[in-house]
């Protein structure tokens, strides 16, 4: 079996479809991470399907289909932070939007593209990692690099735009700015990553390594750390899994994520029970009752 | 020069005026309680002045500075009104008020020593510095509301607004907020408190502005309890209240 598996990496396009799963797995959570924290999880899903009338752009275009995908869920991105900021239209009703219009975009688009015979939505729709080719994968690395770095750099701020959006417009800090940003490389993560999970899946990356170690985890810095450590783990494990059993990498580490997702969820749960009856801690300190508590007749 | 110049301030929501012209002058060092019934519009006014609602007449300085051009925010600290507990992700409680040291920093650069020592002495002025590195969930409703003073006390503000910060929290730790707040005070922080309660914050002011309304009905002397609530054995906490606001209203007053 491990034989098999180091056998399948003799391949070239095993070897690119690894390293673009870790890189977007290592990646998509230290953006993540900021997306749950200001309850945006969807927002990941949400530019995932205007991504697909970027696509279906760059089918209709003959360009390369990252390029348009970006430029448009770029564009999606600062339409959605203008309308949030500056509107009365409620972050839900945006997204609800962007859902419903990026489906609709993406398929009448490549309707009209099919007609020229080059329409092939599903791999971007479930991702095709074991397509890409070398410089598809330098992009991912690149991008993954990048993104990776400024949210690290950056995560001071945006902590504070993500957790108290009023405390940190009351501290002077550009929270306009911060929030595009937020969402503009959201939107790079999005379009760079649709290779490796498909576009319908690329919120799982973002959200369910984060989810999931914030079940163990005290500090905010310590959930980026481990939620980047635990997409890596998964979309590594997740390549060798379908690998092994040949079928579409995506959807493989999906479900590993969920999976991994639900099994710590029980463990937090079976811990936080145990804890409370051995009582390791004692209850915090409160003031003394000051009623007198009816005796039992 | 005063440290807060509010003319003539006039905010509306939705073409509804919720302050209307209100005059608000605090100096340095004085220490001033905003007070009033719910919806009298006292907070309103605060978050005007924080800048997180725009006024629609009117005008407010800062140290001088007309509002829009004001730019030395680390010298305001802010205490928003606690909210909700439960965030997405957990933080420490050194990390959230290390968020009160953002505004000292440049964009993407680390904190440097003075950042540090800072967070730690306002988690130590407000006795949470064993606490620094729990989870802010899993902390209590009054040390969460200790957490974001503390937050506001390491910009080293030399004006303190205050949104109630002692809704929700037992008498023992509202003395000891007072006596942290007095200690700024004596330090020549400003103080600007919006409160609907006399209690140990308010024994330290120098000044109280009653709003009604949205209009400015008193400016001068702190209110003195009278009556029942003069009773130095009067209960303050009511065990069996339930934390909404204004329940003594429904009955007409006492």
């Amino acid at each position: 079996m491990n034989l098999d598996l180091i056998d399948y990496f003799q391949f070239e396009f095993m070897q690119r479809a690894l390293i673009s799963a870790l890189v977007v797995g290592l990646c998509a959570p230290a953006v993540g991470v900021f997306l749950v924290q200001k309850r945006l999880a969807l927002i990941g899903d949400g530019l995932g399907h205007i991504a697909l009338t970027g696509v279906a752009i760059g089918f209709l275009t003959g360009t390369a289909p990252m390029w348009t995908t970006l430029a448009v869920t770029v564009a999606a991105s600062i339409v959605m932070e203008l309308l949030r900021s500056h509107s009365k239209t409620s972050g839900d009703v945006a997204l609800a939007m962007m859902f419903y219009g990026g489906i609709a975009g993406g398929v009448y688009l490549t309707g009209i593209a099919s007609d020229k015979g080059v329409a092939n939505l599903q791999q971007y729709l479930f991702g095709s990692l074991l397509t890409a080719g070398w410089s598809e994968v330098w992009t991912i690395v690149i991008g993954g690099a990048l993104v990776a770095t400024l949210m690290l750099v950056l995560r001071p701020w945006l902590t504070a735009i993500c957790a108290d959006e009023q405390y940190a417009r009351a501290s002077g800090l550009p929270v306009a700015a911060l929030n595009l940003l937020l969402l503009v490389t959201t939107a790079v993560t999005v379009s760079v990553s649709m290779r490796a999970v498909g576009l319908l899946l690329v919120s799982a990356l973002l959200v369910i390594p984060v989810v999931t170690v914030q079940q163990f985890t005290r500090s905010f810095k310590a959930t980026m750390f481990a939620a980047m450590g635990a997409g890596f783990l998964i979309a590594g494990a997740g390549v060798l899994a379908s690998a092994a059993r040949d079928v579409p990498p995506g959807s493989t580490i999906v479900l590993l994520g969920v999976a991994a997702f639900v099994v710590t969820a029980l463990i937090a749960a079976l811990t936080r029970r145990i804890r409370r009856t051995r009582r390791a801690h004692l209850p915090p300190e409160g003031e003394p009752l000051e009623v007198e508590l009816p005796t039992k007749a | 020069m005063p440290v807060l110049n509010v003319n003539g301030a006039t905010v509306s929501y939705g073409g509804r005026a919720v302050v209307r012209g209100v005059d608000l002058h605090v100096e340095p060092g004085e220490a001033v309680a905003l007070m009033g019934a719910n919806g009298s519009g006292k907070s309103t006014l605060i978050k005007a002045v924080a800048g997180l609602v725009p006024l629609s007449g009117g005008t407010i300085e800062l140290f001088g500075v007309p509002h829009r051009r004001f730019r030395q925010w680390k010298r305001v600290g802010y205490v928003p009104q606690r909210t909700g507990a439960a965030s997405g992700v957990p933080s420490t409680a050194a990390e959230v008020v290390s968020q009160g040291r953002l505004a000292h920093r440049l964009l993407g650069m680390p904190a440097r020593r003075a950042d540090r020592a800072a967070v730690a002495r306002s988690l130590d002025e407000v006795g949470l510095s064993g606490h620094a590195h729990c989870s802010v969930d899993t902390l209590s409703g009054g040390q969460q509301q200790r957490v974001l003073i503390a937050r506001a006390l390491a910009t080293d503000p030399d004006l303190l607004i205050m949104d109630e910060p002692t809704v929700g929290v037992d008498a023992e730790t509202q003395a000891a907020l007072a006596a942290v707040v007095a200690d700024r005070i004596d330090a020549g922080c400003a103080v600007l408190l919006v409160t609907h309660e006399l209690g140990p914050l308010t024994d330290r002011l120098d000044r109280a502005v009653v709003l009604a309304d949205g209009r400015v009905v008193h400016d001068g002397a702190p209110p003195r309890p009278v009556g029942e609530h003069a009773d130095p054995h009067h209960q303050h906490a009511h065990p069996h209240a339930n934390g909404t606001d204004g329940t003594d209203d429904l009955w007409g007053g006492k």
